[in-house]
C-alpha cells in the first residue's frame, strides 16, 4: 500500500510530465523515484531511426553503398547482423526506391532484436502468431533464406493487408498469410518447432513515440491484455512441437504484461521453462517487480529500457517446451 | 476458402496470356519446381506458387483461419483477363525483351503512379507495339512495373514530348500508398 504522501508525490509528478497518476506510482514501484524520473525524461528525447537491410533483394554491402550514396548515415548495431541506426537527415525513408525493392525495412532496434532471439533454422517450421505489418515474419524470412513454411496469422482485416504488403515487397516467399485468432491456434494441427509471439499490448514502452499514451489507458486495458497474453501463450505452448521454442515479447515495459504473464505460464504449463537468449543486449528482466518474489529464471529475459538504452521499451523472453511432452 | 489446385482449364487461360504476352515458354521457366495453387476471392481467383512439399500443409482443414496470401503471388484471373503480380513481375523481367528504360525523372514520377510520356523514355525495342505489355526499367535495369504501350515503338521518335507512351498498370510505388 502506498501512503497518501507518496501519491501526492506521483500526482505532482504526473502533473509535470502529462501522465496518468497511477502510472507514476507504478514506476517509482518499480524503480525508485529518481530512476522513474530518468524514465520519463528519457520518454521526452526522440529515439533514433533504425533500419533492418534485407539480404532476400540485396548484400548487405550493396544496401550500404547504395544508401550512402544517397547520404543517409549508418551506424551498426552491435548484436545485429543487419541492422543499423539510420539517419535519413531530410530523406522520407519510405520514399527512396531502396525502400520500394525491399531493400531494408523501417523498424526498431528492439524489433529487430526480437526475431534474432528466436533465430529460425532455415528449413523449420515457424508460426508468428501476432504478425502484422510484417515485421519479424519479413525478418524471420530472410534468417531462413526464404526456406521452411512461415505461417503468419493477424487478426485485423486492415493490418493484414500490410503484412501482406510487406511480405510481397520484401521478396518473402516462404509465409503462410493466414487471417484469424491466433488463441485457436491449435485448430490447424501444426507442431511447429518455433513460434513467435510478439504479443499485442499496452504499448507502454512507445511513450516516447507516441505521447498520447501517457494518459489513453488506465490499469483495467493494462489488464486486458494481460488476459489476452495468457490465452495466447496458453494456444502458443499447446501447439509447439516437444522441444521446440517460443518467443515471447511486448512493447509494454509494464510488469503486469511481462514477468507477471510469464511467471503465471511457468505455473500453470510446467512443461515450459525460460531459456537464455544468447545475444548482448539490454539489462536482463526483473524477478521481483514491485518486490513480488517471481520465479528466478525471469532474470534470462530481457528488457530494453528507454532510460538506458535511448530505444522503445521492450520485453524479450525465449521459452523452450520439454522434450517429452 | 482455402488453397486449391489449379484447374486445368484456368491454368491454361494464365498460361497462354503470360506466353503471349511476355514470350513463348516464360510460364514454364517461372514455375521451375513450384506448384501452382489458386485462391477464390471476392472478385476472380489469385494464382500462388509454392514448393511441392507444401500441398500436405495445404490440404488440411483451416477451420476458422483464412488463407490470404501463399508462397509467391503470381498474379490474380478476374473475368478472363490475368495480371500479373508486382512480386511476379521481377522473375517474368528475367525473361522477357518487353523493355522500356526511362529516365531518373521518368523513374520518379512512375513510382509516383503516373503514366510514361515521350521525354522519359532511354530505350525501347523498336519492334513492340501498341497495346503490349511493357516492363518499366530504370537506368540500372531495375523493373519498376508494367506498362502498357500507347503507341507503336518504332513511331515514338516522330511524338511530342510530353505526350504519352506507355499507360501505368501497376508500379513498385504500390507498396508504399497501399500502406497509407
Ligand atoms: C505488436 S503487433 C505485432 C507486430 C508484428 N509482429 C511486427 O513485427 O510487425 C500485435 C498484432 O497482433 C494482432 N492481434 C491481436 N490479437 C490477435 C489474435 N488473437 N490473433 C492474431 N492476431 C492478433 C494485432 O492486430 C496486431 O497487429
Amino acid at each position: 500500500m502506498i501512503g497518501k504522501e507518496q501519491r501526492n508525490r506521483a500526482k505532482e509528478i504526473a502533473k509535470k510530465y502529462g501522465y496518468l497518476p497511477y502510472m507514476i506510482e507504478r514506476y517509482v514501484a518499480l524503480w525508485g523515484e529518481q530512476e522513474a524520473i530518468q524514465f520519463l525524461e528519457a520518454c521526452e528525447q526522440p529515439i533514433k531511426r533504425a533500419i533492418r537491410l534485407n539480404t532476400l533483394r540485396a548484400p548487405v554491402e550493396e544496401t550500404l553503398s547504395r544508401l550512402t550514396a544517397k547520404g543517409v548515415r549508418l551506424e551498426k548495431v552491435p548484436w545485429l547482423d543487419t541492422g543499423y541506426i539510420a539517419d535519413f537527415t531530410r530523406i522520407s525513408p519510405g520514399s527512396l526506391l531502396e525502400h520500394m525493392r525491399g531493400f531494408y525495412y523501417v523498424q526498431g532496434v528492439p524489433s529487430m532484436t526480437v526475431a534474432e532471439a528466436l533465430r529460425p533454422q532455415p528449413d523449420s517450421l515457424v508460426v508468428d502468431m501476432a504478425a502484422a505489418p510484417g515485421g519479424k515474419t519479413t525478418h524471420m524470412a530472410q534468417m531462413m533464406n526464404n526456406s521452411g513454411v512461415i505461417v503468419s496469422i493477424e487478426q485485423d482485416r486492415l493490418r493484414t493487408a500490410s503484412l501482406e504488403s510487406n511480405i510481397h515487397r520484401c521478396g518473402v516467399t516462404n509465409s503462410i498469410v493466414l487471417r484469424g485468432d491466433s488463441r485457436k491456434l491449435d485448430q490447424l494441427g501444426l507442431a511447429p518447432d518455433y513460434i513467435l509471439l510478439d504479443a499485442p499490448c499496452s504499448g507502454e514502452g512507445l511513450i516516447a513515440l507516441d505521447p498520447s499514451r501517457k494518459r489513453s489507458k488506465s490499469m483495467a486495458d493494462i489488464r486486458f491484455c494481460a488476459t489476452k497474453q495468457d490465452a495466447l501463450l496458453d494456444a502458443a505452448i499447446t501447439a509447439l512441437a516437444p522441444g521446440g521454442t517460443l518467443v515471447y515479447s511486448t512493447c509494454s515495459i509494464a510488469p503486469e504484461e511481462n514477468e507477471f504473464v510469464i511467471d503465471d505460464l511457468l505455473k500453470r504449463r510446467p512443461e515450459t521453462k525460460v531459456v537464455p537468449i544468447n545475444i548482448e543486449f539490454g539489462v536482463p528482466a526483473y524477478p521481483a517487480p514491485y518486490g513480488v518474489e517471481l520465479h528466478e529464471s525471469l532474470t534470462l529475459a530481457r528488457r530494453f529500457l528507454p532510460h538506458k538504452h535511448n530505444v522503445e521499451g521492450f520485453f524479450i523472453c525465449r521459452i523452450e517446451k520439454e522434450e517429452s511432452s | 476458402m482455402k488453397p486449391e489446385y489449379v484447374d486445368s482449364v484456368q491454368w491454361d487461360i494464365v498460361r497462354n496470356q503470360i506466353d503471349s504476352d511476355y514470350g513463348a515458354g516464360v510460364t514454364k521457366r517461372i514455375l521451375g519446381a513450384l506448384t501452382p495453387v489458386s485462391l477464390p476471392r471476392a472478385k476472380g481467383i489469385s494464382f500462388y506458387l509454392v514448393p511441392t512439399g507444401w500441398l500436405k500443409i495445404l490440404d488440411r482443414d483451416f477451420k476458422q483461419f483464412t488463407p490470404l496470401s501463399l508462397g509467391m503471388w503470381l498474379g490474380d484471373l478476374v473475368e478472363g483477363l490475368f495480371r500479373l503480380s508486382l512480386p511476379a513481375l521481377e522473375r517474368v523481367q528475367e525473361h522477357t525483351s518487353n523493355l522500356l528504360i526511362v529516365s531518373r525523372r521518368g523513374a520518379e514520377s512512375f513510382t509516383y503512379g503516373r503514366s510514361i510520356l515521350k521525354e522519359s523514355v532511354v530505350k525501347i525495342a523498336p519492334s513492340l507495339l501498341r497495346g503490349q505489355r511493357v516492363f518499366i526499367l530504370n537506368e540500372t535495369n531495375e523493373c519498376l512495373g508494367l506498362a502498357a504501350l500507347s503507341v507503336d515503338a518504332y513511331k515514338i521518335g516522330r511524338l511530342a514530348k510530353d505526350r504519352l507512351v506507355a499507360k501505368n498498370l501497376v508500379d513498385i510505388g504500390w507498396y508504399i500508398r497501399r500502406l497509407s
